[in-house]
């Protein structure tokens, strides 16, 4: 599948916006610098300076750039820390701030003139981490155990110096957490009377008061951090001091490399109420939960062969259902998982049509209105673009100049909504319209030299056509003649969703895109067998190989046609050789062959395939109608060619093939 | 009070379908065969961004697969919340039918049809045919499991 968007005209709106960031955190760090000297308060600079950077990543994060990435969170931090614990910089950090922007500007030059990205130097990185805790210099007693940052702020160099000690003759350091609440107070639980148990199990090294999210835990929104050392178990503590063993975390010894504490285990040790996750492994816990799926098929079979010979198997089948629905919550809660808010997502729309607007010079206000819409973050990446495309659509051509906004009696700003809503089921509706112009059709019409369009819909596929454009003179932010296409290839072919307009000359513009709140993506192997192509999750291939006479081997007249007769020789080890073709009742291709190599846990199968086409990365659609429900097809995906190709699952197809072949 | 229905030709046959059930028709220019799907199954075709199974109507009616033709057209019929195509030999019109016109199916044509016929009406001299969609998609699963 084509990345579908022009790069370059999105990489130009990346580099105008991290310009101009660079040039507020610039403008920031000289302020501090000033406010360092005077030794007046940095507290409205940091903030700013924290904004920058935050909106640096983001972008950045957008278009890949890992090294600004990094190095926009490594400052970021420091700024963050520095305001909870209202710690001022010296000038010694600030420069240290200088150097890391610095950093970011040389990378993002780098990448706007297409060179490689050199790494974010390790350095710096590591002496801005260790601003978080001291005032420019690395601390030498660096602490030794992990601590989040907010607590490690509060510590003062003769309490780490106690807690290394304390660790070093063989202490257990613990942190407890004790959150004050109605029912605790009834129980005579207080900070006060847990210091005094806790204190007479351990040496008390700091109590420090967080506020944190309000939750079950913690009604109060206030937490007490212990940070103890002792002898004793963590349990003993924790029943000695009626406080929950949960609410203990071990601080383990840091890595012995001068490495800076993990920012993001320790932000988890201490229970937040978010963690951040790679999307990675939550997808793997997506296959995990696939394979888990087909073994349950195979565990009904079993049941079924029981039943049909007149076992009793009520009970079995009863666990089944419930097995069933366990399954069913698990699939429910790791789709949850990979959601993320819109809100969130749309939080940098603003700042991008601030650009835009003043670019183009028209006064354009924004409104968002996004609720609780969430929306599966593979669905989120590929939607982002299109609709930053509607969005500058709208500000490009939709909106008018302010002196022609006047002239028609409009306010001169225009107006910008990007809704989103969440509609029944798996969908969500995402719309984005303006008070402009509206689309003239007649213009449109003549410029595509077609038909004026009769309605709407019409209208839609006019300006969905490849190439249109319906601007005269092509500048540089869109109106280069592509684009709504784009748009409608995302929306439809991509994400299988729908597109539609509504536009009324003189009123202005709606474009909405209806999508799947979640669609599974991976990258695939794609083949061709027979006169079909296939497409198999590239996880799921073990290895490839070019197929040729000398490793295979046929084994004893095959009694069905399904089941395979033949083995691969491979590394010493025979893998049976399933051909798909012939599993498929297809018609296969002369010539030479390739066969897939799948593997779970220590058994391996074979499949020949006519010939490879590549690898690819698949948005696939589950298959459900029944018609097409089949063991071994899991989906099916578009190539680009605007039609289905089956995703096959080769494993419960050697299932199925495999049960064909022993039954009678 | 006349009702409109979509008329289409499966073999020598003329059938019809309450437009209301019909969501649009598109031309047919072949499917993604699904191996292991039962054989009245043509495949899966993609419209407008949708994908949706095709029911072959003449491997429905028992007559020999033949390859698609200009004139082949694909319903798109809409059945509960499923969205399946039925293909047939052609589609070309539309016809107000009566409901009082309509009569059950003679012994013959329910024998021949194999239930998928409920009601025949006359127009002139043709004989329509009204099927019952729910028959001719088939609730079952290929592996007798259901959803």
């Amino acid at each position: 599948m084509t990345d579908g968007f022009d790069r370059s005209e999105f990489v130009g709106g990346y580099l105008a916006e991290v310009e101009e960031h660079l040039g507020n955190a610039d403008g920031q760090l000289l302020k501090l610098e000033q406010a360092v000297r005077a030794n007046a308060p940095q507290l409205r600079m940091l903030r700013e300076l924290f904004r920058a950077l935050h909106t640096i990543k983001g972008l950045s994060a957008m278009v890949s750039v890992e090294p600004v990435v990094e190095l926009a969170h490594e400052l970021e931090a420091v700024l963050r820390t520095r305001d909870r614990t209202a710690t001022p910089l010296n000038a010694t950090g600030v420069e240290l701030l200088f150097r890391g922007v610095r950093a970011i500007a040389l990378r993002v030059r780098s990448f706007a003139e297409g060179k490689p990205v050199e790494p974010a130097p390790q350095d710096l990185l590591l002496a801005v981490a260790a601003l978080q805790t001291a005032n420019g210099e690395l601390p030498k007693g660096e602490l030794t155990v992990q601590v989040a940052p907010e607590l490690l702020a509060k510590l003062t160099p003769a309490e780490r110096e106690q807690l290394n000690q304390g660790l070093a003759s063989g202490q257990r350091a613990l942190q407890v957490d004790f959150s004050p609440s109605p029912e605790r107070a009834a129980e005579g639980l207080s900070i006060t009377t847990v210091r005094e148990r806790v204190g007479a199990l351990a040496e008390i090294v700091k109590v420090v008061p967080r506020s944190v999210a309000k939750s079950p835990v913690a009604p109060s929104g206030l937490t007490f951090s212990l940070l103890v050392l002792s002898n004793g178990s963590a349990e003993a503590l924790a029943e000695a001091a009626h406080v929950e063993t949960r609410e203990l975390v071990a601080l383990s010894p840091a890595p012995s490399d001068s490495e800076p504490p993990d920012r993001e285990s320790s932000e988890l040790a201490i229970a937040t109420d978010t963690i951040r996750v790679d999307v990675r492994r939550l997808d793997d816990a997506l296959d995990r939960l696939s394979s888990l799926i087909v073994s349950r098929h195979r565990l009904e079979r079993a049941v079924r062969n029981l039943r049909e010979r007149g076992a009793d198997v009520r009970e079995l089948e009863a666990l089944l259902g419930e097995h069933r629905r366990e399954l069913r919550h698990l699939r429910g809660a790791l789709t949850h998982a990979r959601m993320v808010p819109m809100q969130q997502l749309l939080e940098r729309v603003p700042l991008l049509v601030r650009g835009m607007a003043r670019e183009s010079g028209k006064r354009v206000r924004l409104e968002v209105d996004a609720r609780h819409a969430e929306l599966d973050k593979a669905v989120a990446e590929r939607m982002f673009p299109a609709l930053l495309h509607l969005v500058r659509n709208a500000v490009d051509h939709g909106i008018e100049s302010a002196e022609q906004r006047r002239a028609l009696g409009k306010p001169e700003e225009g107006v910008i909504t990007v809704r989103c809503t969440q509609r029944t089921g798996n969908l969500l509706e995402l719309s984005v319209g303006d008070d402009g112009g509206g689309i003239d059709r007649a213009r449109v019409a003549a410029k595509a030299e077609a038909p004026v369009p009769a309605d709407d819909r019409e209208l839609l596929a006019l300006i969905t056509r490849p190439g249109l454009s319906t601007r005269d003179a092509a500048d540089a932010r869109s109106g280069r003649g592509m684009g709504m296409d784009i748009v409608r290839q995302v929306t439809v072919s991509q994400l299988g969703g729908e597109l539609s307009v509504r536009s009324e000359l003189g009123l202005g513009t709606t474009f909405t895109m209806r999508l799947p709140m979640s669609v599974s993506i991976f990258d695939s192997f794609v083949f061709r067998c027979g006169p079909q192509s296939f497409v198999v999750p590239l996880s799921t291939i073990e290895e490839v190989v070019e197929l040729d006479s000398a490793q295979v081997v046929n084994a004893p007249a095959p009694k069905r046609r399904a089941a395979s007769a033949r083995i691969l020789r491979r590394h010493g080890e025979n893998i049976p050789l399933f051909e798909l073709s012939s599993l498929f009742a297809l018609e296969p291709k002369a010539g030479l062959r390739s066969a897939l190599v799948v593997r779970r846990e220590d058994a391996r199968f074979a499949f020949s395939v006519d010939h490879m086409l590549g690898q690819q990365e698949v948005v696939v659609r589950p298959l459900e109608d029944p018609l097409v429900r089949v063991p071994g097809i899991t989906g099916s995906t578009d190539l680009g060619d605007g039609r289905p190709t089956l995703v096959l699952d080769l494993w419960a197809l050697q299932g199925s093939a495999g049960s064909q072949a022993v039954q009678p | 009070m006349t009702v409109l229905h979509v008329v289409f030709r499966v073999g020598d046959g003329e059938y019809v379908l309450p437009a209301s059930e019909v969501l649009h028709m598109e031309s047919f220019t072949g499917a993604t065969t699904v191996p292991g799907a039962a054989a009245h199954v043509a495949g899966l075709v993609q419209v407008r961004g949708r994908v949706v199974p095709v029911v072959d109507l003449r491997m429905r009616f028992g007559l020999p697969r033949v390859t698609p033709t200009i004139d082949s057209r694909v319903l798109i019929v809409e059945h509960g919340t499923r969205v399946v195509g039925l293909l047939a030999d052609a589609a070309r019109e539309i016809v107000r039918l009566n409901p009082d016109d309509l009569r059950p199916p003679p012994e013959l044509v329910v024998e021949q049809a194999a239930g998928y016929v409920t009601h025949v009406v006359e127009v002139g001299k043709r004989l329509l045919m009204r099927i019952d969609s729910t028959r001719v998609i088939g609730e079952e699963s290929p592996d007798g499991q259901r959803s």
